[in-house]
């Protein structure tokens, strides 16, 4: 079953089962969560003084290796040029990934559990294709980071026993890459 | 080696040339052991608008070699596209070209 469809104008068409729709709802919306986790209180201090020392901005490197995988340090071995990049970009970067999370979310369009018996049907135009793009990465980022996906290791996965706890998430993780394949396909000309 | 040279595709200049004009930073991207192959080369041509020929080159480089320069610059150019590099889920970094 292809999930993605090239369709004129440079949409995407697009056909979901009811319960992948609710998996990846639930999937983007614990992402959405994480990257709201761990962040200074960012907005409207009441201390002046605070406010001008702008303490709310990031500055230190985030602890949690999926976090630190989908905010990566800019300057390679310049720990002082990555922390000053982070203070300026990194809510930034963290608001254009939960914006792209919403535009999934809104595609998605209905909460867990009710999506029903019928395929979800949705189109998307090119800049939504790019958040759904985008979206998908992070996921695959994140589960590839908890599960410890390393390189070259495909016979190490394909050996996973039944009963592993990891198999339905590397399971999951191979099916996100197979919907980012079947959207590129779709999208590009 | 030669490209079929794009007409459509407007490019930027190509990195080698970039270097000899000495503009002094560039953007790395970084081997990666989760991201799709055709993602990469997809947002090299998305977000550079390099040809698809140049992308896949460049991804291949990344691939084969573990990184590749893909954009050269000013410091706050090279720090816009290593942002956007970050927003596509690619592993960036920028430094001074003679580095």
């Amino acid at each position: 079953m292809t999930v993605f469809r090239h369709r004129r104008r440079g949409m995407v068409a697009a056909e979901l089962p009811p319960y992948a729709a609710g998996l990846l709802a639930s999937l983007v919306r614990q992402l959405v969560e994480l990257l709201s986790d761990g962040e200074v209180r960012a907005t409207a201090t009441e201390d002046p003084l605070e406010a001008m020392l702008d303490l709310g901005s990031p500055r230190d490197t985030p602890q949690d290796p999926a976090l630190l995988r989908l905010l990566p340090d800019a300057h390679r071995d310049d720990p002082e040029a990555s922390a000053e990049f982070r203070r300026f970009t990194e809510r930034g970067l963290r608001e254009s990934k939960v914006a792209d999370a919403l535009v999934v979310l809104d595609t998605l369009g209905l909460p867990d559990g009710e999506y029903g018996e019928a395929d979800l049907e949705f189109e998307l135009d090119a800049n939504q294709q790019r958040a759904w793009m985008r979206c998908l990465t992070d996921l695959r980022l994140t589960l590839a980071e908890r599960l410890g996906v390393a390189a070259e290791d495909d016979s190490f996965w394909a050996g996973l026993a039944e009963d592993d706890e990891r198999l339905p998430i590397y399971e999951i993780y191979g099916w996100l890459s197979y919907l980012l394949e079947s959207l590129i396909d779709a999208a590009r000309v | 080696m030669t490209a079929t040279p794009d007409a459509t595709t407007v490019e930027r200049p190509d990195t080698t040339e970039v270097v000899q004009l000495e503009l002094p930073w560039i953007t790395l991207v970084w081997d990666d052991p989760v991201n799709l192959m055709s993602y990469v080369a997809f947002v090299f041509s998305d977000y550079f608008k390099y040809s698809k020929t140049k992308a896949s080159r460049l991804m291949m480089q990344v691939h084969t070699e573990g990184r590749a320069v893909v954009s050269a610059g000013s410091r706050e150019e090279m720090e816009r596209d290593v942002q956007a590099m970050h927003s596509y889920g690619l592993w960036a970094t920028l430094q001074k070209s003679d580095e």
